[in-house]
């Protein structure tokens, strides 16, 4: 039996992100544990676990299957094989479960390593306000119209607002699922994940036909963190899920950003603590996001700027002067030297620097602030 | 020679009074005197009445003492629509029609010198208030006999001119006549932006999906929405779409309302029962007494009736003249308008939803949470202008809305499938069977107009989402008018949602709508634009 036959067979028989299972076949490969289960060897006690799956397993027949519905099955042989996903070998496990999947099974036309080679993952709360759906989106957006894909879990929410924005500039999006690809959960998302079929990549550790469960979606997490170079927080209550995949990340030592929210708003919490103790990014623009993911220092997001005003050209002397010139009955140098507390020759040499630049005229009884706003 | 008493309908605003119209024919110097605070154009009645009299071929008893009292004394009279109520007592106190054919009718109309009968304002409201007293039967110009017959049950008896009337009185065959104008003429011109409202859909917006709940919301419960924007954001554009969210008016709020416009002298021709319900949006150069109501002689219903049971749309809203502002708070609060006018007190309903909208600033640029934003005004001048809706009328709004431009990733969106009227209209009119189930028997039709008190003895919040209002209102965040209202609010959300009664998700969503903070995806239903 290939490699990949009993990868696949393996990925039917065990639960996703089972580090046991991982760890033999790093060791052993995947055809000799299989064999060994087969066998009814209980190896790691995983023999037990499995048993009741063994019964009428055909591998063969299920990716010829699965071929039939557009899905593939790609292994770590394959060229196609994110190698950012082999971090997570060396990652420590969360909760039991870790290691790198035996192999994903996908669906949809992009190759899935370039799909991933500068992706960023957008998740947050299912539970998610408005506020935070219109940011993950213009965010998504903007990471996708520069090239770089959107990685989300297509759960309701921040998830598939992070999608849409993906789609809606025509750019790439990979939706890595708790279930089967040929399954769409939530439900209602059913017209969403075809859509992300046709254009960007549908991933999954599980095959076809499985169903999401609790623990399937932590382990989940771990996946949407290993395939993105960073994962931007949009919106997560204390108690959330996108907070496991903020561990994960993390965990694999990639970059961790939160877009913040305002701080009475308890779906930004999460968030808020991930920025305030646990060394999270804060991020309010895609270009931020852009920054942190490229090479260091290859792209700078401009820094937000006021606007120049005309007063930011004077010094401190100038400034004090300004201040003291009148603005509806004309003073005298003597008095606006007074007023300024600065000596008249220097009140003379401001004046002549304020009208240059238009700020204030000269009448025939003394000096008054012009019209001109200190707006540029 | 003796005395007869006909009946007639003098209104006040909304609410019209029997009026016995009493001619006493005696022996006596030869006069003829009108008593009972009769207006000027009742007084001409005099002159009109002894001319048609005499010109439909009857005898005016010119050589008698003639005393008309109008009863109760103690009411003012207005219009011209005595005439016929003047001439029928007189013809009968001279013994020219038999007295007892006066019993429970009711006489509306103008005369004119010739005898002929005119069409006057009103004739709805006047049926109403007539069979409300129990008279079965109504004489109208022949043209409103249809508006008069909306009333249940009530006897109309349309005519063309006052020997009609006596023939009709005196069991004779009647007499032909000319036609009589109908009130309002036809419009001279039609235009193509006439029906435009009616026209527009809400599928023709694209994205703005906490925006379109809010209306949603507004629509099913009767409730105040103010939309919040930079220009050109597409306030109006969503605005214009409420009225179409709307459900057909049931048969009690059709006649209210075509009352109103009875009142106004504007049912339009050949539909007597307005069926659809209102949209007006009058301009911010528009007079108190235009929007309020009022008006010199006959008390005119305003803007914010002619609106009853539909939406009143006031854009720029802070550029309304200011008085104007502050007289929106009874009609904000109460659902009606009352209008004092020396001895006279006219009232009217304005039940409408008031969907208010104004920019951030005056340059209509400013806006708080976007960062991008080009505003270059002071801000004194932004907090003038914020000035003038904060507040008591601020305070009465119910949902607060912030309208953010299209962006391109809502306009690409390509899973958006934006909802059409109808579908929104459907949920709102269901939403509205459960509120008219719940308030039967009652009076209140929608969630608004529930009076606070009514509303937390008989239909409380669980005591977990009663806490969610309170702590703000210990917070200071919301004013004990404000939880009423979000209380009020957080039950039309229920009913949107068909779950019963309000809870905590109801009452946080409410809460959002009125504070202008964002909504919780999962109220606007699954896959929100």
């Amino acid at each position: 039996m290939s490699e990949r036959v009993a990868r696949a067979a393996l990925s039917r028989l065990s639960e996703p992100g089972d580090v046991r299972l991982t760890t033999l076949v790093g060791r052993l490969g995947a055809n000799r544990v299989y064999e060994l289960l087969r066998d009814e060897q209980d190896v790691a006690g995983v023999y037990t676990d499995v048993a009741a799956r063994l019964r009428g397993l055909d591998p063969a027949r299920e990716l010829a299957d699965a071929a039939g519905k557009g899905i593939r099955f790609v292994c770590p042989e394959d060229d196609e094989w994110p190698r950012d996903l082999d971090d997570l070998d060396r990652a420590e496990p969360l909760q039991e479960r870790g290691g790198a999947p035996l192999g994903l099974w996908v669906k949809g036309p992009r190759r899935l390593d370039e799909a991933c080679h500068s992706a960023a993952a957008v998740v947050g709360s299912r539970s998610a306000t408005t506020y935070g759906a219109a940011v993950a989106s213009d965010l998504a957006a903007h990471l996708a119209e520069h090239g770089v894909g959107v990685v989300s879990g297509a759960a309701f929410g921040i998830d598939q607002a992070a999608h849409r924005g993906a789609l809606a500039v025509k750019g790439l999006t990979v939706a890595v699922l708790a279930c089967g690809v040929d399954r769409a959960y939530p439900s209602a998302h059913r017209g969403l994940l075809d859509y992300i079929a046709e254009t960007g990549l549908v991933v999954s550790e599980l095959p076809p036909g499985c169903a999401p469960t609790r623990v399937r979606f932590l382990s989940r997490n771990r996946l949407i963190a290993a395939l993105a170079r960073g994962t931007v927080v949009v919106e997560a209550a204390v108690r959330s899920g996108a907070l496991n995949t903020a561990n994960w990340t993390t965990r694999l030592n990639r970059v961790l950003m939160g877009v913040p929210g305002p701080v009475t708003s308890a779906p930004s919490q999460g968030v808020h603590e991930l920025i305030r103790a646990r060394g999270a990014a804060l991020v309010t623009r895609g270009e931020d996001v852009l920054e942190l993911l490229a090479p260091s220092g290859s792209f700078l997001a401009e820094v937000p700027r006021a606007p120049m005003l005309v007063t930011d050209l004077l010094d401190d002397r100038e400034r004090r002067v300004l201040d003291a010139v009148p603005v509806t009955r004309p003073a005298g140098e003597d008095s606006i030297a007074r007023t300024a507390g600065v000596a008249e020759p220097d009140v003379r040499a401001a004046m002549e620097r304020l009208s240059g630049l238009g700020l204030v005229e000269q009448t025939s009884v003394g000096w008054l602030r012009t019209g001109q706003t200190i707006q540029r | 020679m003796g005395v007869a008493t006909a009946r007639t309908i003098t209104l006040q605003g909304a609410s019209g009074h029997v009026i016995d119209v009493q001619v006493d024919v005696s022996q006596g110097v030869v006069k003829t005197a009108m008593v009972g605070r009769p207006d000027a154009s009742i007084s001409e009645a005099r002159d009109r009445c002894r001319a048609a009299v005499t010109n439909s071929g009857f005898e005016w008893p010119a050589t008698r003492r003639v005393t008309i009292l109008l009863s109760p004394a103690d009411l003012p009279k207005r219009g011209p629509h005595f005439d016929l109520a003047i001439a029928v007592a007189t013809l009968a106190a001279s013994g020219k029609i038999p007295v007892a054919a006066l019993a429970g009718v009711v006489f509306v109309g103008e005369l004119t010198l010739d005898g002929r009968l005119r069409a006057v304002p009103g004739v709805l409201p006047m049926a109403m208030a007539a069979s409300a007293r129990d008279l079965g039967c109504v004489v109208v110009p022949e043209p409103q006999a249809e508006e008069a017959s909306m009333i249940p049950g009530m006897t109309v008896l349309g005519a063309r001119s006052l020997a009609q009337v006596v023939a009709i009185l005196r069991a004779e065959p009647v007499p032909d006549a000319a036609p009589v104008q109908p009130l309002a003429p036809g419009p001279l011109l039609s235009w193509r932006g006439e029906h435009r409202i009616e026209e527009v859909d809400l599928s023709d917006v694209l994205g703005m999906a906490d925006a379109k709940y809010a209306l949603e919301v507004a629509a099913a419960g009767g409730h105040h929405v103010m939309l919040s924007g930079p220009k050109g954001a597409g306030k109006t554009t969503l605005a214009e779409r409420l009225p179409g969210l709307l459900p057909d008016l049931t048969l009690e709020e059709a006649l209210e309302l075509s009352a109103i416009y009875s009142l106004a002298g504007c049912l339009p021709p050949g539909q007597t029962v307005m069926t659809r319900p209102p949209f007006r949006a009058p301009h911010h150069s528009a007079t108190r007494t235009g929007m309020l109501g009022g008006g010199s002689g006959r008390v005119h219903p305003g803007e914010v009736s002619r609106a009853h049971t539909g939406a009143l749309f006031l854009d720029e809203f802070p550029l309304f003249q200011a008085d104007i502002i502050e007289g929106l708070r009874e009609p904000l609060e109460s659902g009606e308008v009352t209008i004092a006018r020396g001895d006279e007190i006219a009232t009217f309903p304005a039940r409408t939803m008031f969907v208010l909208a104004c920019n951030p600033c005056p340059c209509g640029e400013y806006h708080p949470t976007n960062r991008d934003n080009r505003c270059e005004c002071l801000e004194v001048r932004r907090r003038e202008y914020r000035r003038k809706i904060s507040g008591p009328i601020a305070d009465r709004i119910d949902i607060t809305r912030h309208v953010e431009p299209l962006t391109r990733r809502e306009k690409d969106d390509p899973l958006c499938r934006p909802e059409t009227s109808a579908e929104v209209r459907a949920r709102v009119a269901a939403a509205r069977e459960r509120q008219a189930r719940r308030y039967d028997g009652t009076g209140w039709r929608l969630n608004s107009a529930v009076p606070g008190p009514v509303l937390r003895e008989r239909w409380p919040l669980p005591s977990e989402a009663e806490r969610l209002v309170d702590d703000r209102v210990y917070a200071g965040t919301l004013t004990r008018r404000g939880a009423t209202r979000v209380h009020r609010l957080a039950w039309t959300v229920a009913d949107l949602r068909g779950v019963g009664r309000p809870d905590v998700n109801e009452v946080d969503t409410a809460l959002r709508l009125r504070s202008g903070e964002p909504l919780m995806l999962s109220a606007l239903g699954a896959v929100a634009g």
